[in-house]
């Protein structure tokens, strides 16, 4: 059987604690094409996105005394890079407007549809299109593969909430990708 | 990819390097934490001090049909109750900074806050500690003043001690 000799993250941050500031790299290398991702999905532009990551690790770094070592270091961060996300999109209004007259309508095997027909790419497309608060906890669901209480976290919403918003964002996913 | 994502990690590594980034010490975090508390326990008793100093008004103008509306619009302190709905809101806010806050349906840390500030005053009036406060404490000098100010009539507990 492989060992698996990849130190935990919660191994990394401590070596940081302690003074050994390089080891800062790894978590950077871990993280970044993952944290693009995910902050490319909130402000749909790849160079904001950029310095968006960037400012989360420069502010990971400063506060990294203040993370609790017995929670998921990877909740942390993504939450950094949403908060950092957010404040941009607020600053440059950029936000996809909140409808509220979204029709939920079609209810039947939305999930099998979603899964077995639409392709990583065209979700994507159709998770532009979507307000944020439906397309980020479905594209941490599906894209980051986080699970329901990673999202909570994240997203510092209950569990509940976070399965209303990814069940009426599937809906809504659905609607969105017809008409396209 | 743009360049930038690229030079994502030596940006950040060679301001690391260059000591332009620091760690804020761990201290910094405590006291944080140490203050946010400290400012969740008072802005409860800041509340449950203007709610009781918002009763305590309403009980000086005497029981029953004694009491006249006016009299009561005109010399109630009507920033007692500003203060006390401040005190709770900043104690929502500083509930919220806690990591566990979302993990609850917000309505329920609303009530739940309310609930426990009416609960407080009304376990001191039943102790009689408010009237205790008023005669001795910190609400002495504050009692007498309005009372002073409104030539209100003294509610029990306090002739002795305010008309000396």
């Amino acid at each position: 059987m492989e060992e698996n000799n990849e130190p935990t993250d919660k191994e990394i941050v401590n070596k940081i604690r302690s003074n050994d500031p390089d080891s800062y790299s790894i978590i950077i290398d871990r993280y970044k094409n993952k944290l693009l991702r995910y902050a490319t999905n909130l402000v749909h532009n790849e160079d904001e996105a950029a310095h968006i990551v960037q400012d989360s690790f420069i502010k990971a770094y400063i506060n990294l005394n203040g993370f609790n070592i017995k929670k998921k270091f990877s909740s942390w961060i993504y939450r950094i890079v949403h908060n950092e996300a957010v404040n941009a999109i607020k600053k440059y209004k950029k936000e996809v407007p909140i409808l509220d007259n979204i029709d939920f309508k079609s209810n039947q095997n939305i999930e099998n549809d979603f899964e077995q027909k639409e392709t990583a790419a065209h979700v994507k497309d159709c998770l532009g299109l979507m307000p944020l608060i439906y397309s980020e906890p479905l594209s941490l669901y599906y894209l980051d593969e986080k699970s329901y209480e990673e999202i909570s976290d994240i997203l510092r919403i209950p569990m509940g909430t976070v399965a209303t918003r990814i069940n009426r964002a599937k809906k809504l996913m659905k609607n969105i990708c017809q008409k396209k | 990819m743009p360049k930038e994502i690229k030079d994502i990690k030596d940006n950040v590594m060679d301001q690391i390097h260059e000591h332009k980034l620091k760690m804020r010490p761990r201290i910094y975090f405590v006291v944080g934490s140490f203050f946010a508390f400290v400012g969740l326990i008072s802005s409860v008793v800041i509340s449950m001090f203007f709610i009781e100093l918002t009763s305590f008004s309403l009980r000086t103008h005497g029981p029953m049909g004694q009491y006249r509306l006016d009299q009561i619009l005109s010399s109630f302190p009507w920033w007692a109750p500003v203060f006390a709905i401040i005190g709770l809101g900043v104690g929502i806010w500083l509930i919220r900074r806690y990591d566990f806050f979302y993990k609850i349906n917000f309505r329920i840390i609303i009530i739940a806050s309310i609930l426990a500030i009416i609960a407080g005053i009304w376990i001191i009036d039943v102790t009689g500690l408010g009237d205790t406060l008023i005669r001795r404490g910190p609400m002495h000098g504050i009692m007498k003043q309005y009372l002073q100010n409104n030539n209100t009539q003294d509610p029990p507990g306090c002739y002795k001690t305010l008309e000396k």
